[in-house]
């Protein structure tokens, strides 16, 4: 059987890269999507949040 | 018997008593209370994070009674010379797989939760990388920093209260 455990990649200075099998919801509990690679924005300026939306270039995030 | 990984902390007033075989990984406590409450660190629960009230609040919403509190005035003194500090840590975290819910195994998911002006909290069945492509050790649950103000990077320290991290698309 194929191994597709969720995995989680942080991206130096950018985004959290998250693929395999998971499940994402929102804070009221919504499912917002299953389906990967999605990019979660970790520096806290995207616009598009919980997306990244590459403002962490701008920003000069480290981290 | 009393279960070996059973673990007390205290801050002088209370103590905070954990009962790992009850541990669900419901998230409640770190999810509310990151400043006492994080899994990632050793030990995993900081007494000095929040006041002794709040601490209560939080314990108080434990579903399964993993967590309890005692006044220190009202044990006794075989219970209070048991608040030691453990060499051997052990955390929500790296409780062994027959904890998960059945759930949890059988789908082998990882659940992913975007917190409202906070972390994104992860349970269930995954692995993380860090940016240097190393994987850290294998995790049941952990909370990752969202506002880009944590200085234990890529997890939530607490952070995103003190700088008022707002998600204004919530
Ligand atoms: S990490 Fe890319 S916009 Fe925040
Ligand atoms: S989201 Fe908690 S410290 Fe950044």
């Amino acid at each position: 059987m194929e191994d597709n455990t969720a995995q989680f990649k942080v991206i130096a200075n950018g985004p959290l890269q998250v693929s395999g099998n998971f499940e994402l919801f929102d804070s009221e509990g919504e499912i917002i999507t299953r389906q990967g690679p999605v990019f979660l924005c970790r520096c806290g300026m995207s616009a598009d949040k919980p997306f990244c939306d590459g403002s962490h270039k701008k920003s000069g995030f480290r981290g | 018997m009393e279960d070996p990984r059973n673990r007390q902390y205290t801050n002088g007033e209370i103590t905070v008593f954990w009962k790992p075989s009850k541990c669900i990984h419901a998230t409640t406590c770190f999810r509310e209370l990151i400043e006492v409450f994080n899994p990632g660190r050793r030990p995993w629960v900081n007494m000095d994070g929040a006041s002794t009230r709040k601490i209560i609040e939080v314990v108080k919403k434990c579903p399964t009674q993993a967590l309890e509190w005692k006044y220190n005035k009202d044990m006794d003194e075989q219970s209070l010379a048991a608040n030691v500090t453990y060499k051997d840590e052990v955390t929500p975290e790296t409780l062994t797989s027959q904890n998960k819910s059945p759930e949890q195994d059988l789908h082998k998911t990882a659940r992913v939760k975007v917190m409202k002006n906070g972390p994104i909290v992860v349970d269930g069945h995954f692995e993380v990388s860090g940016a240097d492509g190393n994987k850290f050790r294998s995790v049941v649950m952990t909370s990752f920093c969202r506002c880009g103000g944590s200085k234990s990077m890529p997890f939530c320290d607490g952070t995103h209260r003190k700088i008022g991290f707002i998600d204004t698309n919530e």
